[in-house]
């Protein structure tokens, strides 16, 4: 009873916020708007989605181990999820610069197979830009 | 906390209009490459009739323009062996003089006539393979000397003085499509929309109540290496060494091939030009780059003049990057130390 009344009374004690105090506090919020803003574009991908042709064949965690098969133009195309990367793992086209990609982690990030019309694509909370030119 | 609140309901704010983003997207295969329009603010069943009309044309003119399977280009490319003249299409005929004009204003250096040089390089197929042509081949090719000023045009017939001419207009016909693109979406009364093929794109109106933004392929990573706002009408396209190539004796060999050595051009990794709104934006945004990249780095900036475009960023071989004053003001870079080292392209 008696601690109570003690904390209660240490409550009522503590001083009221000075000029500082908020200029440590408006600080604060600030620098976490900045963070975000600079910070924002390279967070990690959050989903994958997986195309073929003209058709989003479905959006699939990153954080799981997983191999995909998705039949393309040519054949089939090994796709291959390993917590929070992803990478065509075969393909069946002639150049395999699919393959040589290797592992996506980022958002904005995409590997596209243009012989086999596949694409892997890594979207995040913000994209980054609307198109690629390349 | 007032203060807390209202920052808090911004942010809510923010994420609704996300999620209430009008946009349509749609990805399809044409050109032999990828093809991806946006549309932003249209209802979603206009949109999708919309892009798949503009889909169609874009197959049509693939079809009608293809270098090496049957279609318009490939007879006309069978007349000039057979030294005879041939009737063509007016729309045809617009793009040959354009592509001929452009081809004297690059010095050569953007020539689709070589045809035959591509195909000895084994660009002229879907799937290639690592070829290397023998020197006494390109030689022979080198020496028929074909130009498009070899290509005499009468009204709609058409003949060659060189009968070794082979058109190929595959650093033109996805810049030609853009525009074709760009037509049609304002005879339907799109106001805003974004169109990507293989990589080259036009604007028109804006995403929302921004700028359209593109990100620029970093060329030898797997993300963009900065990003750039597309105002309405402008249109960006990119020459690269990493999109069809392939590697022979650890040799990076290209798909844009130097008309004066008859081999890929060496020596540069990507270059990027932008420009303004115009009636052959697109077709520009394809050709323009080619001459840049095919010319060395002490006569990049001065073929950038040639072909009228202040707006270039070059990516070399040896790590240099360099852009246009006007190039350097309009990129955001994404990539820290891209941005340390870019330097004035003049």
């Amino acid at each position: 009873m008696k601690t109570q009344k003690n904390v209660s009374a240490h409550f009522n004690n503590f001083p009221k916020p000075l000029l500082g105090d908020w200029c440590i506090i408006l600080l604060s919020l600030g620098l976490i708007v900045i963070s975000f803003a600079t910070l924002w574009s390279h967070q990690p991908a959050a989903t994958l989605r997986i195309r073929a042709g003209n058709a989003v064949l479905g959006e699939y965690s990153l954080m799981q181990t997983k191999t995909l098969t998705v039949a393309g133009k040519l054949g089939k195309s090994v796709i291959e999820i390993q917590q929070g990367k992803v990478r065509f793992k075969h393909s069946p086209c002639h150049n395999q610069y699919c393959v040589h990609q290797g592992w996506l982690s980022h958002a904005n990030q995409t590997a596209i197979c243009i012989p086999n019309q596949i694409s892997i694509e890594l979207t995040g909370a913000k994209a980054a830009f609307d198109t690629l030119n390349y | 906390m007032r203060y807390f609140i209202l920052l808090l309901t911004c942010f809510t704010q923010l994420s609704c209009s996300i999620q209430l983003d009008p946009l349509y997207h749609t990805q399809t295969y044409v050109f032999g490459t990828l093809v991806d329009i946006s549309i932003y603010g249209e209802e979603e069943s206009q949109a999708q009739q919309i892009t798949s009309q503009i889909t169609r044309e874009f197959q049509q003119i693939h079809n009608r323009l293809h270098a090496w399977k049957p279609s318009e280009i490939n007879g006309i490319n069978r007349t000039f062996t057979e030294n005879r003249p041939k009737l063509i299409e007016p729309d045809i005929v617009n793009i040959i003089q354009d592509a001929t004009q452009l081809s004297i204003q690059s010095e050569g250096l953007f020539n689709p006539a070589i045809g035959k040089l591509i195909k000895v390089w084994g660009f002229q197929r879907d799937e290639f393979t690592a070829v290397s042509p023998d020197q006494t081949t390109l030689e022979a090719l080198l020496a028929e000397q074909p130009k498009m000023t070899d290509v005499v045009m009468n009204g709609r017939q058409i003949t060659s003085n060189n009968p070794h001419v082979k058109l190929d207009l595959g650093g033109y016909a996805k810049g030609y499509a853009l525009d074709v693109g760009l037509k049609l979406l304002n005879e339907f009364h799109v106001e805003n929309a974004l169109i990507n093929i293989g990589g080259n794109v036009i604007a028109l109106g804006k995403h929302g109540d921004r700028p359209w933004v593109v990100g620029i392929q970093h060329p030898r990573k797997p993300d963009a290496i900065a990003t750039i706002a597309l105002e309405s009408g402008w249109a960006i396209g990119t020459s690269g060494d990493y999109q069809r190539f392939f590697i022979l004796d650890g040799k990076r060999y290209c798909h844009i091939i130097d008309p004066r050595t008859g081999e890929p051009a060496q020596g540069t990794q990507s270059v990027t030009v932008l420009i303004p709104p115009g009636a052959r934006a697109g077709v520009l945004s394809d050709v323009a780059s080619k001459p840049i990249f095919i010319s060395e780095l002490s006569n990049k900036a001065e073929f950038a003049k040639k072909m009228e475009v202040s707006n270039v960023l070059v990516i070399q071989e040896d790590g240099q990057i360099l852009a246009t004053p006007e190039m350097q003001q309009r990129l955001e870079w994404l990539d820290e130390d891209a941005k340390k080292r870019v330097r004035t392209l003049q």
